[in-house]
């Protein structure tokens, strides 16, 4: 199979996402009073109504609601002030009540938007494209079809649209760095409950087939979930990455969820269709399942592009069907094949009235609206003066930001940026190490702060600040202690320094006379030597500069 | 001493309360009546004796602890089997559900628990309320008390065969399209549908949620308005998401008579085909008796009733397809053995685990539903449902109530009507009530010159205006004397020792 890069110059790929993500910090469940929660035993927070029982009626959760729409709200959707829940039909025991309450045709919020920056390598991936006319509106036809809603359900459409009038398609703005940003329209996010967790025993791979019995568990069962659909307006794995990036950094400054992929609360599924570069009519896309961290998103669809040129190239036929990404053998198999479309009989649920959203309410939501990342961003880098990558991965995850902040009170410029540097290579990495969360670290901005001062002191070098954070983290101590209990504290005393050179250099006669010959390499040496003879205490930079004067 | 029928729920609670007799003696002659009673009339499927005697047993400690006792102390209820009582086998009167025991209470059973009623058993049904004679019950079919050759009515048959015989003094049911007024009228007791969402639905089996509401049958007017107290008073039900609020004391204005109130009359029901003659003059009769009491009769047209019953027969089983899907074999209920899978099991447990008309309606709504005939029918139906709810908003700009038959006839023999469309049209005049949400309720006006079987009228109210229909009710009840208990029945069994 060809590389991506190579695909993508003779192909362009059509690609719209579908995310759901579960609004893990709620309380209870969508339609119930359970508690939210799916790491306890099986089936320990259920009741009549989330297990369907005969007679039991949903009453649905108001900061749900609340929840959605600022999700709404930070994704410049339109939030419609009035929609409803329906019926969505199927049988199978994930769903206590065989069917599923969900949206019909207007979603609480509908017509949204996302402005992704594509920096660095992906950003070759989209060459300078031409878009053709009137293709806006056959996109948005596609996707209407693509989450399986005919606009005639007797519900009116959304307010301020069309029908499918999701806005035009949006051109990609080139900069001179070789990077641009693109808009990605939002179709819509719907509310919806989610499913119960089914293990399959004894067969292969988890799956049902052949399974010698399956167990369910309800406790995720009516859990709050919320889909995002996109406009298929993506064209590159490295912008669905972003997107799904962007949203996840949104979602969690909200507050709506965990956001955790690896645990399921928010998921991805793909669909992807190639195209000639040029060419206007869609080809036949296939939606890809499996796609549980933003490595997987982008490896499964890139092979999904990969692996469809080769088809179409080799003169074959993509075939409408869903596909499974395995990441182990990395490639994609197929699940199931769609002929037609399945009938789920949506119907307006009757026990629940239609929502009628006032603007009270959704005024207060806005205005409890946090600050967003991409805001933060512009700030950080504004009022901190930090690099605007830095600004963007800090302002990304809120806890990392408010602690930013913290540690950085009243700094700006280099010092700014001292402690942004901390927070992105020690505190991230060793977080990662740990699998522990900020909080869980129990390290303060206050410590941070400290370390930053002394590497901006030249206390201690950059070396050392790695040494002295581990230590931090382990221990809880002060950076301060740490240094001063280590005798880490680098002096930058000429006076003090000056006897060390000087027994170096009468120690190590040969390698002074090479340097006094033009080999400036055996600096390094000597420095070395320096340090060596100071136990690390030496202030590297001046014991160059001393070496350097000593010698000339 | 008195026999238990002789006693309406209000002089039931009366005498518990003065201490004339226990709780526990109304329990016991209760449970007598329906042990010499019910063999022949059949309305009972599951008899809680243990749940009525602690019931009682605790009036009875409150009275002697000198505590205030509630509204219906000690009055014997009746419950329909789609409603859930923590204990007791909710069956729907299905094969599906024969063996399925709730976990917990629905909330009108509930308040009528708690408003002191004594729970004597689970009652006969059309299978999952599908029916208007009770002949669709999976288990045994329920006698018409003043017929026992004749059906009680339906779907909540046994609901009021049990208060007719007066084998209780209250019972539940519920109307989806009739299903509490027209089983009135057949059994010639008062039988009340309030306003959609006036009464939780909650822990009721659903049939069609948009359709369903739960009401009380008794004996006299008083007594179903006590019901409706001991139903609304505690406020709306934060369990169920349609119901509202309803701060009404329903016994207050009973007897404020119909004095310059102006009753609507809607000559095209009164012509209908199908209407039987001493039912007409009955109603005309009524109409009478409004006048004379003050009453301004009026004629006032509902212009698209007739498309009623098609967009019931739309509404009805699309919801019921949805509702009874959770019935899959699965996690309670009737379960197939020996299954290949997963899709046979479920495939087959409903196969056999449902009746006929339960099958038939499910399947009409599943292709109701359908894409490419949703719009055709659905919709329709819900435009026909906006016409009605306005033809009987217009009429109430120029009347407060209107008289209406309750059912075109009075009941009819077991196995008469085969043909389950004939059965339908015997909602004729109850099911827009049902489509377009507001109350009506079914009064009984003595006994059919022809049939000399009991004869109902209806009246209706707009939408929250329950308290109003008692008056009339009221007023009516005057007139034509309160429902006696059914002659066979009386006096067998039930004596208070």
């Amino acid at each position: 199979m060809k590389e991506l890069a190579e695909v993508l110059k003779d192909w362009e790929a059509v690609i719209g996402l579908e995310i759901h993500t579960e609004l893990t910090t709620l309380d209870t469940k969508m339609f119930c009073g359970c508690t939210l929660s799916h790491d306890d035993e099986p089936n320990a927070h259920v009741c009549p109504v989330c297990l369907g029982l005969p007679g039991a009626l949903p009453v649905p959760n108001e900061r749900a609601i609340e929840y959605i729409v600022k999700a709404g709200l930070a994704t410049n959707c339109q939030i419609q002030k009035r929609s409803m829940f329906y019926r969505k039909h199927y049988f199978y025991p994930d769903m206590a009540k065989n069917f599923q309450t969900t949206q019909g045709p207007v979603a609480f919020c509908m017509h949204g938007r996302l402005d992704l920056d594509v920096r660095g390598r992906g950003a070759a991936e989209r060459p300078e494209c031409a878009f053709g006319e009137g293709e806006a509106s056959s996109l948005a036809s596609a996707s209407a079809n693509a989450v399986g809603l005919s606009a005639s359900m007797g519900e009116q459409m959304p307010e301020g649209a069309s029908c499918g009038g999701a806005g035009e398609l949006g051109l990609p703005e080139r900069f001179d760095d070789g990077s641009y940003r693109v808009p990605i329209r939002i179709l819509r996010i719907h509310m919806e409950e989610d499913a119960a967790k089914l293990n399959h025993l004894g067969g292969e791979e988890g799956r049902i087939t052949a399974a010698a019995e399956s167990l369910v568990d309800y406790n995720r069962c009516g859990t709050p979930l919320i889909e995002l659909v996109t406009e298929p307006d993506l064209r590159t794995p490295e912008e669905a990455r972003l997107f799904m990036e962007k949203l996840r950094r949104i979602f969690l400054t909200l507050g709506i969820s965990d956001c955790s992929m690896e645990k399921g609360s928010m998921r991805c599924d793909g669909n992807v269709s190639l195209r000639r570069r040029g060419e206007t009519a869609l080809g036949t896309k296939t939606e890809l399942k499996n796609l549980n961290s933003f490595k997987a998103l982008h490896d499964g669809l890139a092979y999904e592009i990969c692996r469809q040129a080769e088809v179409l190239e080799e003169g074959g036929v993509i075939y409408q069907e869903t596909r499974h990404w395995e990441p182990s053998r990395k490639r994609t198999v197929v699940m199931r094949v769609k002929e037609t479309a399945d009938d789920y009989r949506l119907f307006p649920d009757p026990d629940l009235a239609p929502f009628d959203l006032s603007d009270e309410f959704i005024d207060r939501c806005a205005s409890e609206l946090p600050e967003l990342p991409d805001a933060k961003r512009d700030r950080f880098e504004g009022a901190f003066g930090i690099k605007r990558a830095d600004a963007e991965q800090i302002a990304g995850d809120p806890a990392t930001a408010a602690f930013f902040e913290q540690a950085a009170d009243g700094l700006a410029g280099k010092a700014a940026q001292v402690v942004a540097n901390l927070i992105v290579n020690e505190l991230a990495g060793y977080l990662k190490a740990a699998g522990a969360s900020l909080e869980e670290s129990g390290i303060a901005p206050t410590q941070v702060a400290s370390l930053a001062r002394l590497l901006a002191e030249d206390a201690i070098s950059s070396n050392q600040a790695h040494e002295v954070f581990e230590a931090m983290a382990e221990s809880g101590d002060d950076p301060e202690k740490i240094v001063d209990e280590r005798g880490m504290r680098q002096v930058s005393d000429a006076g003090a320094l000056q006897p060390i050179v000087d027994e170096v250099l009468a120690r190590c006669a040969d390698q002074a006379q090479q340097y006094r010959d033009g080999n400036q390499k055996v600096i390094g040496f000597l420095v070395g030597q320096c340090m060596k003879a100071s136990r690390g205490s030496g202030n590297p930079k001046l014991f160059n500069e001393l070496l350097r004067a000593s010698l000339s | 001493m008195a026999w238990i029928d002789s006693l309406s729920a209000a002089q039931i609670a009366a005498g518990v309360v003065a201490g004339e007799f226990g709780a526990t003696e109304v329990a016991r002659a209760s449970l007598d009546a329906v042990e010499c009673r019910d063999a022949e009339v059949g309305a009972f499927l599951q008899v809680s004796a243990d749940a009525a005697l602690e019931a009682a047993a605790r009036i009875d400690a409150s009275r002697a602890a000198g505590d205030p006792l509630p509204p219906l102390a000690g009055v014997p209820l009746a419950i329909k089997d789609n409603m859930n009582l923590a204990g007791t086998r909710t069956t729907c009167a299905s094969q599906m559900l024969a063996s399925y025991e709730s976990v917990y209470t629905a909330t009108c059973v509930q308040r009528m628990l708690d408003a002191g009623c004594l729970p004597i058993g689970k009652v006969n049904m059309d299978e999952f309320a599908f029916g208007s004679s009770t002949e669709n019950s999976a288990f045994h079919p329920t006698n018409n008390p003043w017929d026992l050759e004749r059906v009680p009515g339906g779907s909540s048959g046994g609901s009021a065969a049990a208060v007719a015989a007066g084998e209780v003094a209250l019972s539940l049911g519920s109307d989806t399209g009739g299903s509490i007024r027209q089983p009135a009228s057949f059994c010639g007791v008062v039988g009340m549908k309030p306003t959609y969402g006036a009464v939780s639905r909650y822990g009721v089996v659903a049939f069609g949620s948009s359709l369903d509401q739960v009401g009380p049958f008794g004996r006299t007017v008083e007594d179903v308005a006590l019901a409706m107290n001991a139903l609304t008073a505690p406020g709306r039900d934060p369990l169920d998401g349609t119901s509202q609020e309803f701060a009404v004391d329903f016994c207050e204005h009973l007897d404020d008579g119909v004095t310059g109130r102006r009753v609507g009359v809607v000559p095209a029901l009164m012509e209908a085909e199908g209407l039987a003659p001493e039912v007409r003059r009955a109603v005309e009769r009524a109409a009478a008796q409004l006048e004379q009491q003050g009453a301004q009769v009026v004629e006032v047209e509902l212009p698209h009733l007739d498309a009623a019953i098609a967009a019931y027969y739309v509404i009805g089983p699309a919801e019921a397809f949805s509702n009874l899907a959770r019935f899959d074999g699965i996690r309670y209920g009737y379960q197939e053995e020996d299954c290949a899978n997963l899709a046979q099991q479920s495939a087959l447990s409903r196969a056999h685990g449902f009746g006929r008309e339960a099958k038939r309606r499910q399947m009409l709504g599943a292709y109701l539903l359908s894409s490419g005939v949703y719009d055709k029918y659905y919709y329709a139906a819900q435009k026909a449902r906006t016409m009605i709810t306005r033809d009987y908003a217009r009429a109430f700009e120029q009347v407060d109530a209107i008289l209406m038959p309750a059912a075109p006839r009075t009941a009819f023999k077991h196995g008469e009507l085969s043909d389950p469309t004939q059965m339908y049209l015997s909602d004729l005049y109850t099911i827009s009530l049902n489509i377009a949400g507001n109350g009506g309720i079914s009064v009984p006006l003595g006994l059919g010159e022809d049939s000399g079987l009991p004869v109902s009228a209806q009246l209706v109210a707009p939408a929250f205006h329950d308290r109003e229909l008692l008056t009339y009710a009221r007023a009516l009840e005057v007139a034509f004397g309160a429902a006696p208990v059914a002659p066979a029945c009386a006096q067998k069994g039930g004596e208070l020792a």
